[in-house]
């Protein structure tokens, strides 16, 4: 899962796109508004995380010019607390809102759950035949059974599983797993399928030749 | 209820109009009583002439023709139509005298042996009726001779009725007199007879006093009339004070947009409603400050603490090396500083807003001040790569100590900050006439004019999003106003994108 982090704090910044990295997200950052909107409006990003008070475009100019163009999710995090702000943020297509200062543990709970409505799932355990997926504990069982999974191959399945049915390209994959620093992963996409079919079973991950692979629901 | 506006209206109309109508009631009655008696004047005068003729064997006097009715006149009495017909004309050819004016004596030789008339006489029946019985008014008559003694009387006349005083011996005129409940009318003949008429006033008192219930029954109509009137007058005059209470009360209760409506703009109601309207105006936007002041300190310090409890709560979430622990305590540290810093500037805020001027009062001298402030802060200049060009001239000027030197190193920690790497900062003191003058000056970025009016205002900043950073507060300029305007000075702030800023305190001079 790839995040968009735009928050004018330096400290805030940093010590946000840290937590995020070590839950596995991938994570690119931006400072002021115009920067934060021209990433958004590149990359597609899993959940954008916005702040109000930026440099040069505020939040709310972001929010609406990035509308024009994609549905990506948006959390505002700001310490703008008043009702109307609130609704303002939500009305202009912010899918959520959380306010300055916030529990760590709860805006990480809402960027899954953005995650995961914006892939059409209700659930935060992942069921699949004989797989589950806890997206919450990041706990994969087969059978029963805990499978255990490094990280990357990790996203690389909670991605697909989110997405089952769909053929998920390997560009795709890359565009949502590793962020604009990090492009050590796509050589290893390969491997890592190969490594995730080991472990949950030949046919649990299929490729579909020259378009990508799948996770058939 | 009793101490309300329109209940002292209403009894002070009530007053008025008793005394209005009672005033006018009273002068209405008298003047009806007044007629009156002069009405049974004349029918007295009647009477005595007519006897007076008698007694001398002629024709009655002749009185005037009767007054015209004023005021209520008195129904005339079957004798008064009688008497109404022109008199046949005197036999001795006189012309008829005037009322109350002594008749000529005809010359001795003419009319002798008239002059010594029979002392008896009897009222012939065409003029008995004078004095018939009557049921409003029975006239009486009694006549004395010359000599005091009693020549004849009415059955009617009363017993009381006694020989009236006759002040000069030649005075023939017709008097008057009230006697018990009656009216009396007397003259004394030329020869010294004495002829008395009278009539009991108790029919005309009856007569009066009818006229005064319904006199008083009218004004009673009138006066709750008139009361009525005046409750509706009151009612109207009182509704714009009532809508003006109303909309006072909606706006204590909270709904500080609410406004007096007024329908006339120029009356004395709507002038008042104006000023309140413009007093509200101005406590709903102070009350607007207030509100946007604690929201802003409350975001100012929502900023910080989101960086404490995410970088604690990140750092918490595994097991990290000492170098992480430590930087993540140095970042928990800063913003809890930045925190500090706030919080005190909020406070020194709340003090200027909730205490009047009250620190010592000491001569200060501004150059003195500067120098303190460029020496404290010459690591931060320093850092930035700032010259400070200052040209200090003494500048006294009496307050408080403490206050002055943090406006000075606020202007010149501004003008450190905002300035381009290796820049300039002017910091200049002078004593103009009356006046103390601090300038400072930075070769910055400068502030656009549309953000000019606004750079004193609290947590105002020109870079929205440059909170918090290093230590600044956005209340750094809101501060240094308030200190100057707490020693009656003035402060103001010229700027040109990218030459620079300057900022100009002028403060009274201390007297020599």
């Amino acid at each position: 899962m790839r995040v968009l982090l735009v928050e004018d704090e330096p400290r805030l910044l940093r010590s946000l796109a840290k937590a995020l990295r070590e839950e596995g997200y991938a994570v690119d950052t931006a400072s002021a508004g115009d920067d934060g909107l021209y990433k958004a409006e590149t990359y597609d990003y899993d959940v954008v995380v916005l702040d109000v008070m930026l440099p040069r475009l505020d939040g709310w100019e972001v929010l609406q010019r990035l509308r024009k163009e994609k549905q990506t999710p948006v959390l505002m995090l700001t310490a703008r607390d008043a009702l109307k702000d609130r609704v303002r943020g939500l009305d202009l297509g912010a899918d959520d809102y959380l306010i300055k200062p916030f529990d760590l543990s709860e805006l990480l709970a809402r960027i899954r759950a953005l995650i995961r409505r914006a892939a059409g799932q209700a659930s935060a355990k992942l069921e699949l035949t004989d797989v589950s997926i806890d997206t919450r504990t990041r706990l994969v069982t087969r059978q029963g059974e805990t499978v255990a999974l490094t990280a990357r191959e990790y996203r690389i399945l909670e991605y697909l599983a989110l997405h089952r049915g769909e053929v998920v390209s390997r560009t795709a994959l890359l565009d949502h797993l590793a962020d604009e620093n990090n492009d050590s992963l796509s050589n290893l996409v390969d491997v890592h399928i190969f490594s995730l079919r080991k472990k949950l079973g030949r046919d649990f991950i299929k490729t579909r030749r020259g378009l990508g692979y799948v996770i058939e629901s | 209820m009793f101490q309300s506006i329109r209940f002292r209206l209403q009894f002070w109309l009530a007053i008025l109009l008793l005394l209005v109508l009672s005033g006018f009631a009273a002068t209405v009655y008298q003047l009806r009583r007044t007629n009156e008696i002069k009405q049974i004047d004349e029918e007295l005068d009647k009477r005595v002439a007519a006897i007076s003729g008698l007694l001398r064997g002629g024709p009655p006097r002749r009185r005037e023709a009767p007054a015209p009715p004023f005021l209520g006149a008195p129904k005339a009495s079957p004798g008064d139509q009688e008497f109404n017909r022109p008199p046949p004309p005197p036999p001795d050819g006189f012309p008829p005298p005037r009322r109350g004016e002594r008749r000529e004596r005809p010359p001795f030789a003419k009319g002798g042996p008239r002059d010594f008339a029979p002392r008896d006489f009897e009222i012939p029946p065409d003029q008995g009726n004078l004095f018939a019985p009557n049921p409003e008014r029975a006239y009486y008559f009694v006549v004395w001779s010359r000599d005091g003694s009693l020549l004849k009387r009415s059955a009617e006349a009363p017993a009381s009725t006694s020989l009236p005083t006759r002040s000069d011996r030649t005075d023939t005129r017709t008097h008057f007199r009230n006697l018990a409940d009656n009216r009396e009318a007397y003259h004394y003949t030329e020869l010294g007879d004495c002829i008395l008429a009278g009539v009991s006033l108790s029919a005309v008192d009856g007569e009066l006093h009818r006229f005064a219930i319904g006199l008083a029954i009218a004004g009673l109509s009138i006066l709750l009339l008139g009361l009525a009137c005046g409750w509706w007058v009151t009612a109207r005059a009182i509704r714009p004070i009532e809508q003006i209470s109303a909309a006072a009360q909606r706006i204590s209760a909270g709904n500080l947009e609410e406004r007096i409506q007024v329908s006339d703009r120029r009356g004395e109601l709507g002038q008042l409603a104006k000023v309140l309207n413009a007093t509200f105006g101005r406590l709903a936007t102070a009350f607007a400050r207030q509100k946007q002041f604690t929201g802003d300190a409350a975001h100012e310090l929502r900023t910080p603490l989101a960086v404490i409890i995410s970088e604690a709560q990140t750092v918490l979430a595994r097991p990290r090396d000492a170098a992480e622990y430590r930087e993540a305590v140095e970042i928990c540290l800063d913003a809890a500083q930045q925190m500090k810093h706030l919080t005190e500037s909020l406070l020194r805020l709340a003090r200027f807003d909730n205490e009047p001027m009250n620190g010592t009062q000491q001569r200060v001298d501004l150059a003195e001040l500067c120098r303190i402030s460029i020496e404290r802060t010459a690591s931060f200049t320093k850092e930035r790569s700032v010259t400070i060009d200052s040209n200090l001239a003494a500048a006294e000027v009496v307050g408080d100590a403490a206050l002055l030197q943090q406006l000075a190193a606020n202007l010149l920690s501004n003008a450190i900050y905002y300035n381009k790497k290796g820049g300039t900062v002017g910091v200049s003191t002078r004593a103009e006439t009356n006046q103390a003058v601090m300038e400072v000056t930075d070769t910055g970025i400068g502030i656009p004019n549309e953000e000019l009016p606004y750079i004193f205002d609290r947590f105002y900043r020109v870079d929205k999003s440059r909170s918090a950073e290093e230590g600044r507060s956005g209340l750094g300029l809101a501060i240094c106003q308030e200190i100057v305007e707490r020693h009656r000075g003035s402060i103001a702030v010229t700027s040109a994108m990218d030459v620079g800023t300057t900022f100009t305190v002028r403060l009274p001079l201390a007297s020599a």
